[in-house]
């Protein structure tokens, strides 16, 4: 019963917060608003029984994006490029109206189908969860992404690489000084917060890829955890914008590619199957290296820099 | 339902209350300051007393450890964040500092 009243405050939440986040007539608004969707999400997953997609939300849909487009619209802001509901496109009643109500109905027709349909024995999922011993991993997520669908994972990783490339091709313009963020001045407590926070940002990051084997965590969320501490070293001014990328962050970069495509191809050489990893140890090897590339690309992003050294 | 149920249902609803009274601080009062003022102090106890109500529900010091650690953490941040956005409501010259102290 209690069950039942917080799912629906839940569902009713987002659904609530949705709206909010398209129907805001300020951006500044409509980003908050997005933050607290991807917290709400967040939760729906927990109580769906779905910890790996809970933290994955949290870090990567409320956290680091929530500070993607936080950084984007204080820089619109900085380059007087002051983005208020003015920009918006109006919207017209009589069109958004019946699309959305047509929208929801599509949705409860599709949910209702895929609820009568007969439960299908033998499904991959099946499959996959009686022949999770042979991964090596007891955490079925991570032997998911990594195991029995590690051409999905590698081809993220590849998206992450060229979002980033992207990113790089657009802000082309490398302006020092020109960027707000970074507090040069120094301010007490902040420094006692990073001596704090930083250090347990790699413990949390370690221990969420340490523990993705058997429990919920992974590369992903790890990668996330430790890109967080790496923004907060920037936002710090700890970390400033370079006008290159160095080569050691070339590397980190394609790292997670790099040695997850040498493990498949090696596997394929010594006549098993490409990207069939063999055992934990090749697991946790390519996550740690997907871990890193996904934290490196995640604060490059944030940074909108080419690259990142120490403050001088 | 045990005792500890009993304490630790006490706890998380008194917790609430403070959460409560925090977000209608928020809502409510005037300017920066105070409504700075009713968010981190109502919310740092709310928190702890929902950490605890969750340790003894939980009845294992692992679990108590690490919600101890979720609480300092969170008064962390808070205390941070909460220095920070007061800084900037000071030097941004918007708002009237609060009556301080004259320094020494």
């Amino acid at each position: 019963m209690i069950g039942l009243a917080i799912d629906s405050v839940l569902a009713l939440g987002i659904v609530w917060l949705a709206l909010q986040t398209v129907r805001s007539v300020s951006m500044l608004q409509a980003v908050l608003m997005f933050i607290v969707f991807g917290l709400l999400m967040s939760l729906a997953w927990a109580r769906l029984h779905a910890p790996d997609l809970a933290l994955a939300e949290a870090a990567i849909g409320a956290g680091i994006t929530g500070a993607l487009l936080l950084v984007t619209w204080r820089r619109l802001q900085a380059d007087g490029h002051d983005p208020v509901d003015s920009e918006l496109p109006a919207q017209s009643k009589w069109l958004t109206i019946p699309t959305a109500c047509a929208a929801a109905l599509l949705i409860v027709i599709v949910g209702w189908i895929a609820l009568q349909l007969p439960a299908v024995p033998g499904t991959a999922g099946d499959l996959a969860w009686q022949r999770l011993g042979e991964i090596g991993v007891s955490n079925p997520v991570t032997g998911v992404l990594l195991g029995f669908r590690a051409y999905d994972t590698l081809m993220e990783m590849a998206v992450l690489l060229a979002a980033w490339l992207g990113a790089r091709a657009v802000a082309t313009t490398y302006r020092p000084g020109a960027l707000p963020g970074p507090v040069h001045v120094e301010v007490p407590l902040v420094g006692a917060l990073l001596s704090l926070v930083v250090p347990i940002s790699i413990l949390v990051a370690v221990y969420l890829l340490q523990a993705g084997g058997s429990a919920p965590g992974g590369a992903f969320q790890g990668g996330a955890v430790l890109a967080a501490g790496g923004v907060l070293l920037f936002l710090t001014g700890r970390l400033e914008a370079a006008p290159r990328t160095s080569g050691l962050e070339r590397v980190g970069l394609i790292l997670g590619i790099a040695v997850f495509s040498l493990m498949g191809l090696m596997v394929m050489a010594t006549g098993g199957h490409m990207l069939a990893l063999p055992g934990a140890w090749a697991i946790y090897l390519v996550e740690t290296a997907l871990l890193l590339s996904i934290a490196l690309s995640l604060v490059l992003l944030f940074a909108a820099a080419p690259g990142l050294r120490r403050m001088s | 339902m045990s005792l500890a149920d009993v304490i630790a249902s006490l706890l998380l609803l008194s917790g609430c209350l403070f959460y409560v009274a925090g977000t209608v601080g928020l809502l409510r009062f005037p300017d920066v300051f105070a409504r700075l003022h009713a968010l981190t102090k109502a919310d740092n106890l709310g928190l702890f007393l929902i950490c605890t109500g969750l340790a003894v529900h939980s009845g294992s010091l692992r679990i108590a450890g690490l919600l101890l650690i979720v609480w300092l953490l969170g008064l962390l941040a808070a205390t941070v964040s909460c220095y920070l956005i007061a800084r900037r409501a000071v030097r941004s010259g918007q708002m009237e500092p609060p009556a301080m102290e004259p320094r020494s």
